[in-house]
């Protein structure tokens, strides 16, 4: 039997399954009402996976060992998702367009099966992780995949919908979304929001560590992995702003950094080794 | 720097390589793409790990270019630099070109300019220039921003513009990455690294500095009162806890009983980090001693092997250790003997002082555990850079925020008295940044301007 917490996890995902859904049927039914389903839907994600997130910190000071609750792979991926489907509704509100919804929130769907197969028991936090700069660390990472997350899925929207601009179609579920010119824009805008927020996860990181072991940078694949991620998005807004890289090249580049992100975010821990702990 | 126009010299063939974007660019990539290496190949091992990893042709080759230390490595430092100098060029470069168009701004929207900003309007009116001039000047003040006021030719310009610092957010995100680099060359140069393991009661006044042989002296000594750990109801590990001593002079000048992972040690800029801990050796056996009327004979901590003389009585060695002694729990197996008799072998049992009374002996013992000496490692650290860092960190997140969330508006408007004797109005704007917002911004700047001074 699962606590409170876990089941209020699991409706989540099946609440961002229904909503990938009726963003999709949207999309192909062309019925405006579906999307706005989808948005009540992810509204309401939004208000059962923040909850799940307060009960089980809740539930672990019950069992004595209270924390934060970001601090295994299970959590960090409901927390993950939790990010994407927050900064897609602030996308969704500030664009006025459901369109994206299609592309983002199964992002957030897939991510919360991958966490449904990870254990999901609350342990006790090991030294190393006893400290606020977790909080601070945490958070502004996530901030930032979240949004390199909405980056790239709008960057494969641009893409599609580029290609049926080329050839001068309308048929199908692309036609109804927003312009190219539209998603161009939005991949860079999303983008300076992530690239600020991944700045300051890696400072309070190499604060943080500073603080724990007493140097701030020591190369270790995470660190590593995350400035590699850091100098491809520097390299997309230099090549964007002073060289005018636009369209086609700036959407693959998103998309590039979103590949490097995963794989500093889940691609280190399971496949190299190294100093964070969600490995295991 | 002038540049011929036929011909450029080396030195500025070599000025236009480091001050190329496209060139800042392919170093981001690079630096991105053989900083993947590293993390591939597990870096600092031991080189026999290495070899039965690697071929022995791969294992050469890695070696030649240093692979198993590549952040350290002298090309991998070179691209560093290589990224430095591109940085630096690029803003001696710019930085001045910027200052010059913030300090004298085109005030006067010429043919040029008004075709050149893609935003614009045109309208006529009735009146002349001497009497609209104040009047637009007033509606763009409150639609957008005060506006400077240029006069000549009977033309009268507007110039007004908000978010001058987006220009600068660049250069002070640029300005922020040399700070830590120096920062980090300062710590690197006049700091150290080192670590130290102190058993329990013991003192040490200088560390071993990491990666080589040298030790470091302190100048004060620090002793290890105690260390322990605490663990979670489950058994996981909670904390590790050294309580540590300064000692300078003779004297304790600051005690810190609780120092942990996340909660170092300081003094003197030096810092000492909860790292490892272990077995110092030397455990003994807590064993009390009683006469058979009770009355208490010594508490006696017993190395092992080694045999305790109690006067008037002979001595007693503990010889094994079980840790469930016939299910009963921890116990300690000790030797007696005395002077003239055959030795006496027995356990006794953690927890059961009495049971010892069965030997009928003069004596009764009774095992009270085992004390074991731990150490306590430190990892120790000086950096007198690493304020430096997080004065160049702070200024790379405000300078981020400052390039990308600000933005540099500028609107124009231009009065003349055109020929059929009317008053031509020209509005124009331009932004650095979000132009799809300015856009919508400049729609209300039009119907502001228009409204108030119609």
């Amino acid at each position: 039997m699962n606590t409170l917490n876990v089941q209020l996890f699991d409706l989540t995902t099946l609440l961002f399954g229904g909503a990938s859904g009726t963003y999709i049927v949207a999309m192909y039914g062309r019925k405006e009402i579906f999307a706005r389903i989808g948005t009540w839907i992810c509204v309401a994600a939004a208000i059962v996976s923040t909850a799940a997130l307060g009960v089980r910190w809740a539930e672990s000071y019950k069992m004595g060992i209270g924390r934060i609750p970001v601090t295994n792979l299970y959590e960090s991926l409901v927390f993950f998702a939790w990010s994407v489907n927050l900064f897609y509704l602030f996308v969704e509100w500030k664009y006025k367009s459901r369109a994206f919804g299609a592309f983002v929130i199964p992002i957030a769907f897939l991510t919360m099966l991958f966490a449904f197969t990870n254990e999901s028991g609350i342990q006790p936090l090991v030294p190393a992780l006893q400290s606020y700069w977790l909080h601070a660390h945490v958070i502004t990472c996530f901030v930032g995949y979240a949004a390199f997350a909405v980056s790239a899925g709008v960057a494969v929207m641009y893409l599609l919908k580029a290609r049926q601009e080329e050839t001068k179609t309308t048929e199908g579920i692309i036609a109804h979304l927003p312009s190219s010119k539209a998603l161009d824009d939005l991949v860079y805008r999303a983008i300076i929001w992530g690239f600020p927020f991944l700045t300051a996860g890696i400072i309070t990181g190499a604060a943080w560590a500073n603080y724990a072991w007493g140097t701030y940078w020591s190369w270790d694949p995470k660190e590593t992995w995350s400035l590699i991620v850091w100098l491809v998005y520097a390299a997309f807004l230099h090549a964007r702003i002073t060289r005018g890289w636009h369209g086609k090249r700036a959407a693959i580049l998103s998309i590039v950094g979103f590949l490097a992100t995963i794989m500093c975010y889940l691609g280190v821990n399971l496949v190299l080794s190294g100093l964070h702990s969600y490995g295991g | 720097m002038t540049t011929e126009k036929s011909a450029p010299s080396p030195m500025d063939r070599v000025w236009n390589f480091f001050i190329s974007v496209k060139v800042a660019i392919f170093t981001l990539i690079i630096l991105a793409v053989a900083s993947i290496f590293g993390t591939i190949v597990e870096q600092n091992q031991p080189l026999e790990k290495y070899h039965e990893i690697y071929e022995d042709w791969a294992f050469a080759l890695m070696d030649r270019i240093n692979l198993f230390d590549m952040y350290h490595s002298w090309w991998f430092l070179a691209l560093l630099v290589l990224f430095t100098v591109n940085l630096t060029c690029c803003t001696i470069d710019r930085f001045p070109k910027v200052l010059k168009v913030v300090r004298n701004p085109r005030t006067k929207l010429d043919e040029g300019l008004e075709k050149s900003v893609s935003l614009s309007d045109r309208w006529k009116k009735k009146g002349t220039v001497s009497e609209w001039a104040p009047r637009y000047a007033e509606a763009l003040a409150s639609a957008f921003s005060k506006p400077r006021v240029t006069e000549g030719d009977g033309e009268v310009h507007l110039y007004a513009e908000t978010g001058v610092a987006s220009r600068f957010g660049v250069y002070v995100t640029h300005l922020s990455i040399i700070i830590i680099f120096i920062g980090a060359i300062v710590g690197n140069v006049a700091g150290f690294k080192g670590y130290v393991n102190i058993p329990e009661g013991e003192s040490v006044s200088s560390v071993a500095v990491r990666g080589g042989s040298r030790m470091q002296d302190l100048g004060f000594t620090l002793r290890c009162n105690s260390f322990r750990v605490d663990t979670y109801p489950n058994g996981q590990p909670k904390a590790y806890v050294s309580d540590l001593s300064v000692i300078e002079g003779g004297r304790e000048v600051l005690r810190k009983k609780d120092v942990v992972v996340n909660d170092p040690l300081q003094y003197k800029g030096i810092w000492f980090y909860q790292s490892s801990y272990g077995d110092a050796g030397g455990t003994t056996a807590r064993v009390a001693a009683r006469r058979s009327d009770g009355t208490p004979a010594g508490s006696l901590s017993l190395p092992p092997n080694e045999p305790f003389f109690i006067e008037g009585y002979g001595s007693i060695r503990g010889v094994n250790y079980d840790r469930n002694f016939q299910g009963n729990g921890p116990a300690l197996q000790v030797v007696v003997e005395k002077p003239g008799k055959p030795a006496e072998n027995f356990w006794i049992v953690q927890g059961r002082p009495d049971l010892d009374r069965q030997r009928k002996d003069s004596m009764v013992f009774s095992f009270g555990g085992l004390n074991t000496k731990m150490f306590t490692g430190l990892q120790v650290a000086r950096d007198p850079g690493v304020n430096i860092v997080w004065v160049g960190c702070t200024l790379m997140v405000i300078g981020i925020i400052m390039a990308f969330f600000l933005s540099h508006q500028r609107v124009w408007l231009r009065l003349a008295q055109g020929p059929d004797g009317r008053l031509a109005v020209v509005l124009a704007g331009s932004a650095n940044r979000n132009r799809l917002a300015f856009e919508k911004k400049f729609e209300k700047i039009q119907t502001g301007v228009k409204a108030v001074a119609s």
